[in-house]
C-alpha cells in the first residue's frame, strides 16, 4: 500500500517534469526539470530494490551529465524564443510518431498474458538482488561481452571527442 | 516501524542536524580566530568572552538585513539555489557515522542516522547534487560575475569529484563494502591512513575542492569575481550558502576521517568524542590551508586536477588491486 502511494508519487512527479521538459520555454529551467525526472526515477529504482543502480543514476546522469548540459545552455545563453514546435512536416511526423508509439504501448498493455488473467506474478528476489556486489557479479561473468563492448564505445567516443576538440590546432 | 523506532530516528535527525547548525557558527569563529592569529592579528574579540558570540551577533545581523531580489534574476531558481545548497549538505551528513553503537533503555542505538548499505555512493551522489546550488544561484544572479563563478564551480567541481570518487575505492576495496558504519568498524586495528597513504592524499586535496575553499576557491576569488557566485544574493540566502560551505566542510571531514582516520576509535575516550576531536583538527587543517597558500589560477587548476590527480588516483587503485590479489 505504502510502496504504491510512493510510486504514484514519483511517477507522478516524473511525468509532470517530464511534460515541464517538452513545454516549458526556458532551456535552463527545461534542463532542471530533467533533473527532476532523473531523481524520481531513481526513486522509482530503490522502490525496486535496485539501490545502486538508483545511486548511479544520480550520481552520473543528475550530478555529472546534466551538469554538463547547464554549463553548455548556460554559455551559450539561448534564450526562450524559439518557437514551441517546428512548423509543417516535423509535426506532422512528430504526431504520428507519438500516436504510434501511444497504440503500441495500449496493444502491449492489453495483451492476455500467457498464463490467463493480468500480469504474471513477479518472480521472488534474491536476497541480495541490488547490491554492488551482486550486480558486479552478473556484470563480469554474465554480461561481461555487452560491457567490454560497451566501454570500447565509450573509449571510441572519447577520441573522436579529443580529436574534434584538437581539430582548431592542425 | 514501531513508535520506538520512530523516536530513535527523530531524536537523532534532531541531535546531528542541531549538531551541524550549532557546530556551524562555532567553525566560523575558529576560523576568524585562527586565521587572525596566524596573519598577526588578534581576530573577533568584543561579543562575548573571547568574542564567541560575534558569528551568533553576525547570524542576527544576516537576519535582519533586507532581502534584495535582483530585478533581473530568475525569481524561482534565484529562490531555490540556496536551498539546494543547504539540503544536500545536511542530507550527505544523514549517512555519516559518529560511533559505534550505545545501549539506552534496553535498545541498541546504532550511532548514525541511518545505515545504507551504499552509503558513499548516496554521499558522492549528495555532493554531486551540491553542485546545482552553487551553479544555478551563479545563474540565476542574471549577472556577469556570478555567472562567471558559477560556470567555473561546475567544471570544477566535476573534474575533482572523479579523483575524490576513485580515491576512495582503494578503501572500499580492502574492507569489500560501501557502508561507512562498516568501514569505520574494520579500522580498530589499523587506521586506513597506513595502507591507503596516497588515496589520502588526493582525496583531501580534491575535498577542499570540492567544497570550494581556499586555495581552491576560484568560484569565489574575490580579487577578479567581486564574490563569485553569491556576489547578488543579500540576507538570509546570503547565510544559507555560507550554512552550506561549512556544512559541506563537515561533511568532507568526516568522511575523511570515517575512511582514512580511524572513524570513531580511539584509546580512552569513548566514540564520539574521538570523532569530535578529528573533526576539530581537521577543520582547523583547512583553516590552516587556507591561511597559507594562495589561490590557483584558473588553467592551474583544471590542469592539475586532470592531469595530476586523476591519473595519480588511477595508479593508486591499481596499485591497491595488485597487492591485494597477490596476498590473496
Amino acid at each position: 500500500m505504502f510502496e504504491t502511494l510512493l510510486f504514484g508519487m514519483l511517477a507522478g512527479i516524473a511525468i509532470g517534469c517530464a511534460l515541464g521538459v517538452v513545454f516549458h520555454r526556458n532551456p535552463v529551467h527545461c534542463a532542471l526539470l530533467l533533473v527532476g525526472v532523473l531523481i524520481s526515477v531513481a526513486g522509482i529504482f530503490i522502490l525496486l530494490h535496485a539501490q545502486f543502480v538508483a545511486a548511479l543514476q544520480v550520481i552520473v546522469y543528475a550530478g555529472a551529465i546534466m551538469v554538463l548540459f547547464l554549463f553548455v545552455v548556460m554559455l551559450l545563453n539561448i534564450k526562450g524564443e524559439t518557437p514551441l514546435l517546428t512548423p509543417g512536416a516535423a509535426k506532422f511526423f512528430g504526431f504520428l510518431f507519438a500516436l504510434i508509439v501511444f497504440v503500441e504501448l495500449i496493444w502491449t498493455a492489453v495483451q492476455p498474458s500467457p498464463e490467463g488473467q493480468g500480469m504474471p506474478d513477479a518472480a521472488p528476489l534474491p536476497a541480495d538482488f541490488g547490491s554492488p556486489a551482486a550486480l558486479g557479479r552478473v556484470l563480469y561473468t554474465v554480461w561481461l561481452y555487452p560491457f567490454e563492448i560497451t566501454s570500447i564505445l565509450l573509449l571510441v567516443a572519447v577520441v573522436g571527442a579529443v580529436v574534434l576538440a584538437k581539430r582548431k590546432f592542425f | 516501524m514501531d513508535l520506538a523506532t520512530l523516536i530513535e530516528a527523530v531524536v537523532k535527525v534532531h541531535v546531528v542536524l542541531g549538531f551541524v547548525l550549532l557546530g556551524v557558527p562555532l567553525i566560523v569563529w575558529m576560523e576568524r580566530k585562527v586565521l587572525g592569529h596566524m596573519q598577526d592579528r588578534i581576530g573577533p574579540q568584543r561579543v562575548g568572552p573571547y568574542g564567541l558570540l560575534q558569528t551568533i551577533a553576525d547570524g542576527i545581523k544576516l537576519f535582519m538585513k533586507e532581502d534584495i531580489l535582483p530585478t533581473q534574476a530568475d525569481k524561482v531558481v534565484y529562490f531555490l539555489a540556496p536551498g539546494i545548497a543547504v539540503v544536500t549538505a545536511l542530507a550527505a551528513m544523514t549517512v555519516i557515522p559518529f560511533g559505534d553503537t550505545v545501549t539506552l533503555f534496553g535498545r541498541e542505538i546504532p550511532l548514525r542516522i541511518t545505515d545504507v548499505n551504499i552509503a558513499i555512493l548516496f554521499l558522492l551522489g549528495a555532493t554531486s547534487m551540491g553542485v546545482y546550488g552553487i551553479v544555478l544561484g551563479g545563474w540565476a544572479s542574471n549577472s556577469k560575475y556570478p555567472l562567471l563563478g558559477g560556470l567555473r564551480s561546475s567544471a570544477q567541481m566535476i573534474s575533482y569529484e572523479l579523483a575524490q570518487g576513485i580515491s576512495l575505492i582503494g578503501v572500499i576495496m580492502i574492507t569489500g563494502s560501501l557502508s561507512l558504519s562498516e568501514i569505520g568498524r574494520q579500522q580498530e586495528k589499523l587506521w586506513f591512513i597506513v595502507p591507503q597513504f596516497f588515496a589520502f592524499v588526493i582525496y583531501v586535496v580534491c575535498s577542499v575542492a570540492e567544497t570550494n575553499r581556499a586555495p581552491f576557491d576560484l568560484a569565489e576569488a574575490e580579487t577578479e569575481l567581486v564574490a563569485g557566485f553569491h556576489t547578488e544574493f543579500s540576507s538570509m540566502k546570503f547565510a544559507l550558502y555560507f550554512l552550506a560551505e561549512y556544512a559541506n566542510m563537515m561533511v568532507v571531514s568526516g568522511v575523511a576521517i570515517t575512511c582514512f582516520l580511524g572513524a570513531w576509535h580511539g584509546p580512552l575516550l569513548p566514540g564520539p568524542l574521538w570523532f569530535l576531536i578529528k573533526l576539530t583538527c581537521f577543520l582547523f587543517f583547512y583553516i590552516w590551508l587556507r591561511a597559507t597558500f594562495p589561490r590557483l589560477r584558473y588553467d592551474q587548476l583544471m590542469a592539475f586536477g586532470w592531469k595530476v590527480l586523476l591519473p595519480a588516483s588511477l595508479l593508486n587503485l591499481a596499485a591497491t588491486a595488485i597487492v591485494l590479489t597477490v596476498m590473496g
